[in-house]
């Protein structure tokens, strides 16, 4: 019976909008219920974490067609990583910059640790999304 | 002592989040931070010490 209940509990369309706009800027969904300092220690590190990457020298990944046979789906999955980060990742892609690599960028120590960095602030994102979206739908306090 | 760094930087910001989204109360969030810190850390050190004596 217990079961059956949580099958078909619902979340409010509250928690879907907080959950859409922790997901659109980091800490927004958590700045919206009032959750302050949750905002700025969630919120904050994915940004951190964000910068931390272009100053690494790190770059965004997206799917290219351009890009010939399995070369081209090796790029989804950071992608989907990157695109954690919401209108962050956006801004980037609308405006064509982060997704280069130049040769004076690959010949960085920490280029490898910049798209990592990157692609991490999106998976935090993701899990600060979800808890935006718990705190909403009630089920976290 | 770059590499380390980044290291730390990176376990910090990952326990950070993962301390504040688990668990109910604000000590158990910051014991689990710190425990996954340590567990970054730690296990950071291992492979890099283990991928030092394997020749690539």
């Amino acid at each position: 019976m217990t079961a059956d209940k949580i099958s078909t509990e619902s979340a409010p369309a509250k928690a879907w909008l907080m959950g859409i706009a922790a997901w659109l800027v980091p800490g927004l969904g958590h700045v919206l219920q009032g959750k302050w300092v949750r905002a700025l220690i969630l919120g904050g590190a994915v940004w951190i974490c964000f910068i931390m990457g272009f100053m690494m020298g790190g770059h965004l990944f997206r799917f290219s067609a351009a890009e010939q046979g399995v070369s081209s789906l090796l790029q989804i999955a950071p992608m989907i990583g990157d695109l954690g980060t919401g209108l962050l990742y956006i801004s980037c892609w609308v405006s064509g910059t982060g997704f280069g690599q130049t040769p004076e960028q690959a010949a960085l120590a920490t280029f490898e640790y910049g798209w990592t960095f990157l692609l991490v602030a999106g998976l935090l994102n993701y899990l600060s999304m979800l808890d935006a979206f718990d705190i909403a739908a009630g089920r976290k306090s | 002592m770059r590499h380390f760094l980044v290291m730390t930087a990176f376990a910090a910001l990952a326990a950070v989040v993962f301390g504040a989204v688990a668990k109910d109360s604000n000590h158990e969030r910051l014991m689990y931070g710190l425990k996954v810190f340590a567990e970054f850390m730690v296990i950071g050190l291992v492979l890099a010490w283990v991928l030092y004596f394997i020749p690539l």
